[in-house]
């Protein structure tokens, strides 16, 4: 299954806050509550953390399968966690409307 | 995903292009203000200077934003730059030609403002005759032309037990959003406020009402603007990043010459988009800093529910007590 953005979404990367989480990612750190998206849609707003930001970029057709290899390549995660993480990550989304799946 | 973030720049901006108006409606909040108009080309610069900072939406009304003869190619530059694009309108001006040209012209979504599910409520509010009917028809002709609508109502003396009537109106003429307006004492709204405000009771009795509704109407898109509602303690999807009032933290409001003030209910100006860097306002501004650090006054000193509404709407306390920080005057807690 191919992993989609909703066309509608609008969003943004914030600069500032993704050099600060990757700053801390390389010393380390702990960057889970760095939000480094917005995402919003009439009224609707979210904002990601830096792992969720990165696979949000990647629902553009990509498979959960691919999004996750290329992840596993990026951050220093186990395989299993960031699989189950992105999983649950992508059906919340789409719950959310913010993403399709598609053939 | 998390709440309370920084943001680099609004998301949206809300623009009153113009303060001229067909109407005379009694809660106006721009209709004392005689500010004077951005020319075209200066507004194309502006505009690019918004989408430079990374704003991502933009919503136009005044005033009548069609009153401006240049409104289809202010939304085009607009929506030719990525913005999403939208507007309020009273929809007097909009038949299906109109329609058309301002779905060609990049808008995704049109407001329409109907106080009253009853025309002749609707239009003696309005000062016109007529401009119920008139409304009504912009819905269909927007929706034929494939941008989505909404119905900004304002909640206030004349309406406020109107709930099921509103949402079957709303469901009837197949609008998307029902968007239920908090009453705001500015402007007109300040100066008949004792004839159209609710008293906080009212307000409280309103909003449980129409949250139950929200809950039930699956097909209709409710949306309740109002930060007191979480004082309430009812558990509802929380849709917005940030807590309290949205101004000066999501978004940014701009009058007709530029001017730009935290929300379009707050008359503090904080710069102008013509000479300033709209940066620079949104993270040097002090008004900006002190409504995003608000500190509880009086009865929310001690509120259990001050964590969540953050003293409710800032624009409302300010206009009523003179500072921001004082308890929203709508609040129903003792």
């Amino acid at each position: 299954m191919k992993v989609f953005r909703n066309p509608d979404i609008l969003w943004r990367e914030e600069e500032d806050s993704k050099t600060q989480a990757y700053d801390g990612l390389t010393k380390g750190d702990d960057v889970s509550e760095i939000g480094t998206s917005v995402l919003f849609s009439d009224g609707v707003m979210l904002s990601l953390n830096v792992l969720g930001t990165e696979i949000w970029k990647r629902c553009d057709g990509r498979s959960e399968d691919e999004i996750v290899s290329e992840l596993v390549a990026l951050f220093d995660v186990d395989p299993d966690i960031l699989k189950k993480d992105a999983r649950l990550f992508l059906s919340q989304l789409a719950t959310k409307g913010f993403i399709h799946y598609d053939e | 995903m998390m709440n309370n973030p920084m943001l680099k720049a609004p998301l949206t901006i809300n623009w009153a292009l113009t303060n001229r108006c067909n109407f005379n409606c009694r809660h106006c909040y721009s209709r004392t203000d005689p500010s004077q108009e951005l020319d075209g080309p200066t507004l194309k610069r502006c505009i690019e200077k918004i989408v430079k900072a990374g704003v991502l939406s933009i919503n136009f009304g005044g005033g009548e934003p069609l009153l401006r003869k240049d409104l289809l190619d202010i939304a085009s530059i607009s929506s030719q730059q990525g913005l999403r694009v939208s507007m309020n309108s009273n929809g007097f001006f909009i038949d299906k030609e109109k329609a058309i040209q301002l779905k060609h012209s990049g808008f995704s979504k049109v407001g329409i403002s109907i106080d009253s599910h009853l025309p002749d409520i609707h239009d003696n509010f309005r000062g016109i005759k007529g401009s119920h009917r008139k409304a009504v028809c912009s819905l269909l002709y927007l929706n034929e032309a494939g941008i989505k609508t909404s119905l900004s109502t304002v909640i206030c003396k004349i309406n406020h037990r109107d709930i099921h009537s509103l949402i079957d109106f709303a469901l009837q003429n197949k609008v998307a959003q029902l968007n239920f307006h908090n009453f705001k004492c500015s402007g007109l709204g300040y100066s008949n406020r004792d004839e159209l405000d609710l008293s906080p009771p009212e307000w409280k009795e309103f909003y449980l009402k129409a949250i139950a509704e929200k809950q039930r109407n699956k097909d209709l898109e409710i949306s309740l603007d109002d930060p007191i509602i979480a004082s309430l303690g009812l558990s509802q999807d929380n849709n917005s990043l940030v807590k309290g009032s949205v101004c000066g933290k999501l978004s940014l409001n701009i009058k007709s010459n530029g001017d730009i003030t935290p929300c379009g209910f707050i008359p503090i100006v904080i710069g102008n988009i013509v000479r300033d860097d709209l940066k620079e306002i949104w993270f040097k501004s002090s008004v900006l800093e002190k409504m995003r650090n608000k500190k509880p006054t009086g009865k929310c000193a001690t509120c259990s529910s001050y964590d969540d509404c953050l003293g409710g709407c800032s624009a409302r306390a300010l206009a009523l007590t003179g500072d921001f920080n004082n308890p929203d005057p709508h609040c129903w807690e003792k």
